[in-house]
Parts: C-alpha cells; sequence; structure tokens
C-alpha cells in the first residue's frame, strides 16, 4: 500500500468536484448562523409564502422560513456524518486489527458476531431500536458521552494532523470548526449517533481485518515482535498507520451512509422533531405536491441532500484506485 | 459455497434478532403488553383480547415462563396480535409480502441486467468518451437518495403530466379484472420499479465495469484477439461473461434485502408492500407488527443467502471443485 490517497484524489477530475462540493456544503453549514435570515423552527402564521426578499425560499406549511432550514439541515446531516464515520472507523480499524493479530477463540466469536449482523436489515434494526430506546437520554449520560465523543475526536485530528502535516489541517480545521459551532445538536442527536455507529462498523472490520492479517507477516512487524513489541505497540506503530488508504475508504463509506440514514430516518419521522433536517423537510414538503410549493421547498432540499451524497461518493470513487491498482492508469481495451 | 461456518452465521444472526424481539420490550419498566403494545394500541383492546394476550404469551408469569411461551407461538408461527389491522401478525405481513418480492424482484433483475450490459461496454471502452460519461453519470446517480428519486418522479409523471397513477397497486374502484386488471397493475408498477432500477444500478455497473478492466488484461483476452475472434465476441463471449461472475455474487447479498430495499419507494408510492406496512405500524405504533416485520425479512435474508450459496456452486465450478 504505497499508494497516496491524498495524491490520488486531487488528481481525479471527480476527486476535486467532489471536494469542491463538500466545501461548499462544509461552509454552508459554519455560517449557518450568518446565512439563515430567520430561526428554522419558529412558527408563524404566514405559511405558503412564495420566495421573496424576506423569505429566500419562501415559508413551509407551518410558516417556518424554508432557507434558514435548508442551512441548519446542512448542520445535522455534515455532523452525523463525519461523526459516525470517525466513530465507526474507529471501531473497524480496533476490532479488525485486534482479531487479526490477537486470532484465537476471541477472532472467532466476534467475527461470528460481525458476519451475523452484516445479514440483518440495518434499516429494520434502526427502526426498532428507535421505539425501544429511548432517544432523551438522561442529561449525565449525554455529558459522559458527548466527552467521549469529544476526546475521540481531538485524538484522532491530532492525529491526522501529525501524519498529513498542514493537508491534515485543512481537512480537520473546518470539520472541527462545525463540530464546535453546532455543539448544541448533540443533545438531541448523540443517541443516533451512537446508534448507527454501533451498527455499521461491522463490514470495514472485515475488510481491515484481512488487510491486517496480511500486514501482520511482512517483515517489518515481525521483526518488531522479535524486540518485544507487544500486541497493543503493533497495532499502534505498525497496523494502523499501514492501513492508511482503506481508513479513508472506510471513513468515506461510513459517512456516505450516515447522511444517507440520518435523512431516510428522518424522513420516515423517526428521532427528534425539534432538529432540522433535510430528511423530514422532504417528508413534510411530500404532503403538498399539489401545491407550486415543490419549487422551493421540495427540490432544494432533496438537492442538497442529494449534492451533499454525491460530493461523498465522488471523493469515495476517486480513492478507489488507490485502493484497487488495477483501475490506476487510463489505459483503453481498445488498442 | 454452503458451509458450515455460513449455516452458524446465519443461525447466530436469527438467534440476536429472536433475542432483540423477546428482551427489547421486555426490559422496559412497567407492564409488559404495554411494552410490546404501546399505550395506544392498550386503549383500544377489549379486556378479552387483553386477557387472551396475556395467557398466549404468560405475560404475568416470570421471565423463564415468558421465554418458553414465545418458543412455543413462535413454532405455532404465532407472531403476535395487529391491533391497528384486527388481524394476527403473521396473516398481515403474508398479505403484503407477494407486492413487495414483485416490485423488488423485478427491479434487483432489471438493475442487475442493465448493470451487467453497461458495465461491460463501459469497461470495454475504457478512458473513452461513452465511458467517462457513463462512469461520472452512474456515481451522480447513486448520490440520489431513492426516497428522492421516487418524488421526482412521482411529481414529473404523475402530478404533472398525469400520464401514470399517483399511489396503490390497483384502480380499486374500476372493477376491472382479467388482462385489464393486469395492464392496471403494471402501470400502477411503472414508477416505482423505474425509481428502484435507478437507485440500485450503480453498484452492479461498477463492480461490472472493474471486474471487466480486470479481466481484459489477462491473458485468454490476448489469445482471443490473437485468434482473430470478432471484437464483438471477445467482449461478450470471453470478456464479459468472466465479468459477470462478481455481479451474480452480490445479487445474491441483494437479494437478501429484497424485501427491506424497497421501504423508502414503497412509502412514497403508498404501494402496499412490507415497506408502507413497516411505515404505517410505525405512524401506529403497531409494535408486534414492526417485530414480526424485522423476524420474516432476516428469514427471508437467510433464505437468501442460503439458495446463494447453493447456487454459487453450480454457476462457478471451481467453487465446486475447490473443495
Amino acid at each position: 500500500m504505497h499508494v497516496d490517497p491524498k495524491r490520488e484524489l486531487v488528481k481525479s477530475k471527480g476527486g476535486r468536484i467532489g471536494l469542491a462540493l463538500l466545501l461548499i456544503v462544509i461552509l454552508m453549514a459554519i455560517f449557518a448562523d450568518l446565512l439563515a435570515t430567520h430561526d428554522p423552527l419558529a412558527l408563524t402564521v404566514h405559511s405558503f409564502q412564495p420566495p421573496s426578499w424576506e423569505h429566500p425560499l419562501g415559508t413551509n406549511h407551518a410558516g417556518q422560513d424554508i432557507w434558514s432550514q435548508l442551512v441548519y439541515g446542512a448542520r445535522t446531516s455534515l455532523v452525523v456524518g463525519f461523526l459516525v464515520a470517525v466513530l465507526s472507523t474507529i471501531l473497524a480499524a480496533l476490532i479488525g486489527a485486534s482479531t487479526a493479530l490477537i486470532g484465537g477463540v476471541y477472532d472467532r466469536v466476534v467475527m461470528r458476531l460481525v458476519d451475523a449482523f452484516i445479514v440483518i436489515p440495518m434499516i429494520l434494526l434502526l427502526i426498532l431500536l428507535s421505539i425501544y430506546v429511548d432517544p432523551n437520554l438522561g442529561s449525565g449520560a449525554v455529558v459522559v458521552i458527548e466527552a467521549l465523543i469529544g476526546i475521540v475526536v481531538l485524538a484522532v485530528s491530532v492525529y491526522v494532523v501529525r501524519s498529513l502535516g498542514w493537508v491534515g489541517l485543512l481537512i480537520v480545521g473546518p470539520v472541527l470548526v462545525l463540530i464546535i459551532l453546532a455543539r448544541n445538536l448533540l443533545p438531541t442527536t448523540v443517541g443516533l449517533i451512537v446508534v448507527i455507529s454501533l451498527l455499521s462498523w461491522q463490514g470495514g472490520a472485515r475488510t481491515l481485518r484481512a488487510q491486517a492479517l496480511s500486514l501482520k507477516e511482512r517483515t517489518h512487524v515481525v521483526a518488531a515482535r522479535c524486540f518485544g513489541a507487544g500486541t497493543w505497540y503493533i497495532i499502534r506503530r505498525h497496523i494502523i498507520p499501514d492501513m492508511g488508504p482503506l481508513l479513508v475508504a472506510d471513513f468515506v463509506f461510513c459517512m456516505r451512509r450516515a447522511v444517507f440514514l440520518q435523512a431516510g430516518l428522518a424522513f420516515l419521522g423517526i428521532g427528534n422533531p425539534n432538529v432540522v433536517s433535510w430528511g423530514s423537510m422532504l417528508s413534510d414538503a411530500r404532503e403538498w405536491v399539489f401545491l407550486d410549493v415543490w419549487r422551493w421547498w421540495l427540490v432544494p432540499a432533496g438537492a442538497a441532500l442529494s449534492i451533499t451524497i454525491v460530493a461523498i461518493t465522488l471523493i469515495g470513487s476517486a480513492l478507489e484506485p488507490a485502493l484497487d491498482p488495477r483501475l490506476r492508469g487510463e489505459v483503453s481495451a481498445q488498442n | 459455497m454452503l458451509t458450515k461456518e455460513n449455516l452458524t452465521t446465519y443461525l447466530i444472526a436469527l438467534l440476536i434478532i429472536l433475542a432483540l424481539n423477546f428482551f427489547l420490550p421486555r426490559m422496559m419498566p412497567g407492564d409488559p403488553l404495554m411494552a410490546i403494545y404501546g399505550d395506544e394500541a392498550l386503549v383500544q383492546m377489549s379486556p378479552q383480547l387483553k386477557a387472551e394476550l396475556m395467557e398466549r404469551f404468560a405475560l404475568d408469569q416470570s421471565f423463564g415462563e415468558q421465554f418458553v411461551s414465545y418458543w412455543a407461538a413462535l413454532f405455532r408461527g404465532d407472531l403476535g396480535y395487529s391491533y391497528s389491522y384486527n388481524a394476527p401478525v403473521i396473516e398481515v405481513i403474508l398479505g403484503r409480502l407477494p407486492w413487495t418480492l414483485l416490485l423488488a424482484g423485478l427491479a434487483l433483475i432489471f438493475s442487475t441486467m442493465f448493470g451487467i450490459l453497461l458495465g461491460i461496454e463501459s469497461g470495454w471502452r475504457r478512458g473513452g468518451r461513452f465511458d467517462g460519461g457513463m462512469l461520472s453519470g452512474m456515481v451522480a446517480l447513486s448520490g440520489f437518495p431513492d426516497f428522492f428519486l421516487g418524488i421526482l418522479l412521482l411529481l414529473l409523471f404523475a402530478v404533472n403530466l398525469k400520464v401514470l397513477p399517483l399511489f396503490g397497486v390497483e384502480d380499486v374502484y374500476s372493477g376491472l379484472t382479467g388482462f385489464g386488471h393486469l395492464i392496471d397493475i403494471g402501470k400502477h408498477l411503472i414508477l416505482p420499479l423505474t425509481a428502484l432500477i435507478l437507485a440500485r444500478i450503480t453498484a452492479g455497473y461498477l463492480l461490472t465495469r472493474n471486474t471487466m478492466i480486470g479481466v481484459l488484461k489477462e491473458p485468454y483476452i490476448l489469445l482471443a484477439r490473437a485468434k482473430g475472434l470478432k471484437p464483438q465476441a471477445v467482449k461478450y463471449r470471453h470478456a464479459g461473461r468472466n465479468s459477470m461472475l462478481p455481479v451474480m455474487t452480490q445479487t445474491g447479498i441483494w437479494m437478501g434485502l429484497l424485501v427491506t430495499g424497497a421501504l423508502f419507494i414503497e412509502v412514497v408510492f403508498a404501494y402496499p408492500g412490507i415497506g408502507f406496512l413497516t411505515y404505517n405500524a410505525l405512524t401506529f405504533r403497531d409494535y408486534p407488527v414492526l417485530q414480526g416485520v424485522l423476524l420474516v425479512s432476516a428469514v427471508c435474508v437467510l433464505g437468501a443467502n442460503f439458495i446463494v450459496d447453493l447456487l454459487y456452486a453450480r454457476a462457478d465450478p471451481r467453487v465446486s471443485h475447490a473443495r
């Protein structure tokens, strides 16, 4: 794996477009407070107003400003996406690497469970859990989980900046700013973030375990072992750094799925109704397709969601040649 | 291939779901009947029904006895009672299953077929104009959430052009029979089916294209060309056929998601399958139906995987010889 995902990403046209689109959505989310013209949840009597200077995208059935909802929806999508991606990638890396290195009963039991979870339809599991697991955790539990997430995010940021240099800072900086700005979103979404993360690390753990199994036979790892390095040291210093491109791919994949799932669950009406989300905008707007309002209500919300997912997908597929070297180089079959 | 390991995996998955269905509601504080059925259902139930349900699932007994009667009920095919449909859960679910299988099954067949064809063409012309356009188009398409695609199709064809029906699976009041009825069902199927195919096609396309690129570098392709075979023959008979295998495996995995994969599309088009049932059960808080759907779809996933494992050994002779 001596392929640099950074270069692969910037080299491809799709990757550049994806990065640019995602950057726009990130900026929208960061500057939501400045861009929004109204409180996105404030109910007024002026429902179904057409677009005007006062309301750039008009108002919805409850008289809420659609533009402001759109802008704050970016925050919800990105915060859920980033945090789920961070948490499940870390889980995948730790479990994949440790099962490969420790082996034995631990490996067999964990991998069996992983396989079982992969075959269960995730969306149904999420729906069922959303009924029985109370989303309104006690404030004490929320604080603890938030603190844990904060520590994890900080640790990952430091790691990324240290290993990627200024490029890392460029990636991590905006995301950290976004998460700090959107921290008041956390109490209402932290349950969702944790549940989606707990259900989405399994696929990644499988791939990463396979990679770790081949890495652990490499000479430098064997050498480290001969010098008395412990399992945890080898995971930290040799396995995880060498899994770089795969980790990035897993991150992108998890983020894409989390953005989709968050919107999908909100579309089904699951979750806190006080969270502004593109999914719930679509679900509300769907009821009024017979009026003209869909032009400035339904279409912008769906377009914003699609652009975000397309951007993440483009980034992911630009990274693909880094993972599958057979796809590199532009050679035509007809020569 | 069907191994003992795969079989245990399926059994474990099933056990996890059964455990969730059993423990989640019973771990809630308070009356188990209320936790299982929800307070809204309890208000509408008659005292006789309550007493009967209490007895059938031994809800006033100890945890152990509840566990025994839960299993006994499972073996009778008794998944509980749906208060919003006034019928046993299993009947409600089995009544909806054929519609979902029709919609999702057709979508799976068509999206795989188109995906394979376009993937072969694209991989063959790698780096060319067709390939570039196709690739970016497909990647962009896969970013559209299926429910948004569905709503857009609905807006365009049903609301504005008014050429296709808006929702449901048949025109209930038309009283059509025989052939006319079939055409009516087909008309209702077009929009949800198109949305699902569009949402699904990318995965098969990408997989075929990537495999095709790898296959085209194989020595047997060079030999086929050197023999002087026509490009068409090399493309389809030699490269294309070999590029299909991974997609076939993948289709098997997608087959497992047949029951739940159409959830959002069914909701958008009010298509009376399992997905729409799930959505309604969620709205009416009809929890036993949700639990039943989870169980039935898990059984379908496991069944589908089982069949695929059996079939795969036939599709790829190397698999059955390898063992």
